[in-house]
């Protein structure tokens, strides 16, 4: 691994991904460095949203038609990541039908296709919706998997010579003469202190991207505003549910995979509360009584787990006091608004506007490194959807596929043909909600820099279905020894991925979700004996 | 419909107290939805997670269903419970106030107190295998995982070698990617043919070795297996219990059922109460979920219908509720002391259940029932799991309880 790049792109979430991507596919000589595991911020918490930008048409015109534009780039690019479920901006005997009208003149004048529905066909379209709405606006809403989104624009970037480090921790920026010139970071796993040089340093680490700056001696006045949701034990709804009225929280309702997920609040909290988020019992409530309004056979929906992610909210740079803030792509040039060269933030924006806050930050470096490369970014797709529809991908992958293929198809698109598959201890099971099976843990832990369940879970899908990974950890785990990775640190990894896996399902502990807990704590704690005193994942 | 005694909940617990009230020579009913919390046993039962049982009774708190029995009869119902489950075709291994070890599916060792047939318990906490160990798995079997398993051996000097066996038998369930589980493997060596050909295909290989070390997934219909399979293997064989479902259990509960019949007892087999009819502090008869036209009648209740999860107890986000007879509970009003933020501590409300006097008897309203009695995990005053007292807490209860009935009358 060379220790001189022209870019260190700090952050391993969907900004840095999408911004290394990009750089890479433009020759440059790229580091991304990140302190956990990809996708472990806003990006591995949000509502999984493919937004038609329907949500800030009235509102914000221009976010609108910034959506609804990199929504069709994201179909064409990141078709192996997105499920086009269409969405339904539904209004409720309680809220105001004039609404609707201004709602759908404004979407069309952000080029969203806004298509007002009868009531009864909203219905039958999506049969979860609550009955009583008086009206429905039909926009191509969709949802995304966030993770794989994040992991195909690694690979991508990694494909094009990029250098990936996880698991590293910036300790230090290097400053020397006015000038930042690369990082000091640790390496979590094993302690060693490593040194890297780059022309430019990209502070793309979300809402952590307030400390990264300080350690350059800039100020970015960011406010952590959380937001948290629930996830549910089924898929409720195979159309997004929108309420038609001033956003406000827990409004929407998102299906994806096989679960489906309501959401969210808004709350300001503290920095130091971004590395530790939970969700209380009053944002439970609040998601609960919301979200039956949505749809309500919520209410006697089982809960699968309650989550919460920070916004990186960036106050505008002409007010520092913080009381204007923008929730729009934030790109800052210390250059020309500190004085502090070879240093760019960038953030702000959406999981969804990733690709065009990687075009604006790759422009801004090109620009500063005299390199003259287009953007490549929307016309290329990505590793997993380089295929031109379905039939053709069905084609291309196996003359049978099993239904554990097809879903392993679902996950990576054209890279499913990589999965090696040979006999029948490969199409064994090891995640039965999810349909996992024996190669595709291979493949991953082969080729997608799994270093423990939980990374396995963020590529694979492993443990995130309907039992949460109580039948499939351990599978899982023996898989992960067997390849090498040492035997007792795949024991404490089961532990600590149990353990994980509760805090998320502890704020939403009653009815089945406490039926189900009880027999994981009687296999985990009972059966298998486990004590453990460890620190919890990110 | 009349009984002397109605039981809902057909468990450890359920058919323990039928069984000893079937003896006595009375007319009893077991009301079960099928399954029982026996089906994810480790094959082994617990009595209390301590050196030493009789010695720690003084600490466990008034509270306690061991507390309630008292010191007297805990001791000689803990020498009863072989001659016991012996006599309902249930063999088990250990002694009745000592504890044993037995290996997890992790890898982990944990006391335990008695050992089912085809499990394997040890004197003591580490044992060594020898200096070579086989580990045998039935290959795409994954709920064996011989890696901990091997991990831990290997922690205390043996050197293991994991061998994975394709047996021609296991094939067809290969096919099904969800097939290969512990439940569908022991119903194949069920079969003799089956067993012939895994002591041939394992034989040659444990030449030279100390110790054959085999998932415990023998003797689904009947015990004897797991010896037979030892025997013609010809090395020593130490048999390892597998993640859920339990082939032990499942035998287990089995043969607990076929037990209670043996000596006259009624199963209402998949089904639930769903109303009782009380007269006061009586409970006179109850009303379930298939016969919904009569009521069944008995002169007592026995609640033993399991915790959670068995859902003889439910959680509203502000309150746990016994919902077969709405009798009163005993937990925490605050929902924050339910839990704890981390998994492997102690649960609070795996402690919660049905409160009970000194008898027993369960409380309804704030009155003590004159017939209603309750046993196993639907019992508040024990965290089980915290204690490893489940299996303990279950058949101890249920004798005490059976025998409660029959001195009342």
């Amino acid at each position: 691994m060379a220790k001189e790049y022209d870019v260190i792109i700090i952050g391993g979430g969907i900004t840095g991904a999408g911004t290394a991507r990009d750089c890479a596919l433009r020759g440059l000589k790229v580091l991304l460095i990140e302190r956990n595991d990809i996708a472990t911020g806003a990006t591995g918490r949000n509502h999984g949203l493919l937004h038609s930008g329907a949500r800030y048409a009235v509102k914000d015109g221009e976010s609108a038609r910034e959506c609804i534009r990199e929504n069709q780039i994201l179909r064409r690019i990141a078709r192996h990541c997105v499920e086009e479920t269409d969405g339904l901006f539904i209004t409720l005997p309680e809220d105001d039908l004039n609404y609707q009208a201004e709602f759908v003149k404004r979407c069309g004048e952000a080029g969203i296709r806004a298509e007002v529905m009868d009531p009864k066909e909203a219905l039958r379209l999506e049969p979860s919706v609550n009955p009583d709405i008086i009206g429905a606006v039909r926009v191509p809403d969709g949802s995304v998997d966030p993770f794989r989104l994040c992991s195909a624009n690694i690979l991508d970037a990694r494909n094009h010579g990029a250098d990936i480090l996880a698991y590293h921790e910036v300790t230090s920026i290097i400053v020397e003469s006015g000038e930042v010139k690369g990082v000091k970071a640790v390496d979590k796993r094993s302690g060693e202190s490593l040194e890297f040089r780059a022309r430019i340093t990209v502070n793309a680490a979300g809402i952590w991207g307030h400390h990264i700056a300080s350690l350059a001696g800039v100020n970015v006045s960011m406010y952590p505003a959380k937001g948290a949701l629930l996830v549910f034990g089924h898929r409720v709804n195979n159309v997004v549910i929108n309420r038609c009225r001033k956003a406000s929280d827990a409004d929407i309702l998102v299906p994806g995979d096989t679960v489906c997920v309501i959401g969210t609040t808004s709350t300001k909290v503290p920095f130091e509360e971004c590395d530790h988020m939970s969700v209380t019992p009053e944002e439970v409530n609040l998601l609960l009584r919301e979200g039956s309004k949505l749809a309500p056979c919520l209410n006697d929906t089982r809960i699968l787990r309650a989550y919460a992610g920070v916004r990186p909210l960036v106050a505008s740079d002409d007010d520092p006091t913080g009381r204007s803030i923008s929730r729009g792509i934030v790109l800052l040039d210390h250059e020309t608004r500190d004085g502090l060269k070879g240093f760019i933030t960038i953030t702000g924006g959406k999981l969804m506007t990733y690709r065009l806050m990687g075009e604006w930050t790759t422009d801004l470096v090109c620009r500063k490194l005299g390199v003259r490369k287009n953007c490549l970014t929307a016309l290329l797709p990505l590793p997993g959807s380089r295929y031109k529809n379905a039939e053709d991908l069905a084609k291309k992958t196996w003359s049978r596929p099993s239904y554990g293929q097809k879903a392993s198809r679902g996950r990576h698109g054209e890279m499913a043909g990589r999965i090696v598959s040979e006999n029948d201890i490969d199409k064994s099971i090891v995640c039965e909600c999810e349909e996992v099976s024996v190669a595709e843990v291979r493949y991953a832990i082969e080729n997608l820099d799994i270093h423990n369940l939980i990374d396995l879970r963020r590529r694979t899908r492993v443990g995130m279905g309907t039992c949460q990974g109580e039948l499939c950890a351990c599978r899982a785990a023996g898989l992960i020894a067997k390849a090498g990775s040492c035997a007792a640190k795949a024991k404490a990894d089961t532990a600590a991925f149990i353990d994980e896996r509760w805090r998320g399902m502890f704020p939403v502990c009653w009815g089945d979700t406490l039926r189900e807990n009880e027999y994981a704590e009687w296999v985990y704690a009972g059966v298998c004996g486990i004590k453990y005193e460890g620190e919890v994942h990110q | 419909m009349k009984f002397d005694t109605i039981i809902i909940g057909g468990g450890l617990a359920g058919y323990s107290c039928g069984i000893r009230l079937q003896k006595a020579g009375r007319k009893c009913a077991v009301i079960s939805t099928g399954e029982s919390s026996l089906y994810f046993s480790s094959g082994t039962m617990g009595l209390l997670d301590a050196e030493d049982p009789v010695g720690e009774l003084d600490k466990l708190g008034p509270e306690h269903p061991y507390s309630k029995i008292g010191r007297e009869r805990f001791v000689e119902y803990a020498s009863q419970i072989q001659p016991f489950f012996s006599e309902a075709g249930i063999s088990l291994e250990g002694s009745p106030l000592g504890c044993r070890w037995r290996m997890s599916p992790t890898g982990n060792m944990v006391r335990c107190w008695m050992a089912m047939e085809g499990v394997t318990s040890f004197g003591e906490e580490k044992p060594y295998l020898g200096a070579k160990v086989l580990i045998v798995n039935f290959l795409g079997f994954l709920d064996f995982n011989t890696a901990f398993i091997a991990e831990t051996l290997e922690r205390s000097g043996s050197a293991c070698t994991v061998e994975a066996v394709k047996l021609e038998e296991f094939e067809r369930l290969r096919h099904s990617a969800t097939e290969m589980r512990s439940t569908n493997i022991a119903r194949a060596l069920d079969r003799e043919e089956t067993i012939t050909s895994l002591i041939n295909a394992v034989k040659p290989l444990a030449e030279g070795y100390d110790t054959v070390v085999l998932p415990a997934v023998f003797g689904l219909s009947r015990e004897g297996t797991s010896g037979k399979v030892a025997r013609g293997i010809g090395v020593d064989t130490v048999f390892i219990g597998t993640m859920p479902p339990s082939v032990p259990g499942i035998r287990t509960q089995m043969q607990l059922s076929k037990s209670f019949q043996a000596l006259g007892g009624r199963i209402f087999q998949g089904d639930t109460v769903i109303a009782g009819n009380w007269e006061g502090e009586t409970l006179r008869s109850v009303r379930t979920a298939n016969i919904d036209d009569m009521d069944i009648k008995a002169d007592n209740f026995v609640l033993a219908s399991g915790s959670f999860f068995s859902k003889g107890l439910a959680a509203t986000p502000y309150a746990i509720l016994e919902p077969a007879l709405g009798l009163d509970v005993d937990f925490s009003g605050d929902r924050n002391g339910w839990y704890d933020l981390k998994f492997f501590n102690r649960q609070n409300y795996i402690g919660f259940g049905v409160r009970t006097g000194r008898d027993f008897r369960a409380f309804r309203g704030g009155v003590e029932c004159s017939n209603v009695y309750a046993a196993g995990s639907v019992l508040s005053g024990a965290n089980s799991l915290a204690e490893g007292c489940g299996a303990g807490t279950a058949v101890m209860t249920a004798l005490a309880v059976a025998d409660n009935i029959l001195k009342e009358e």
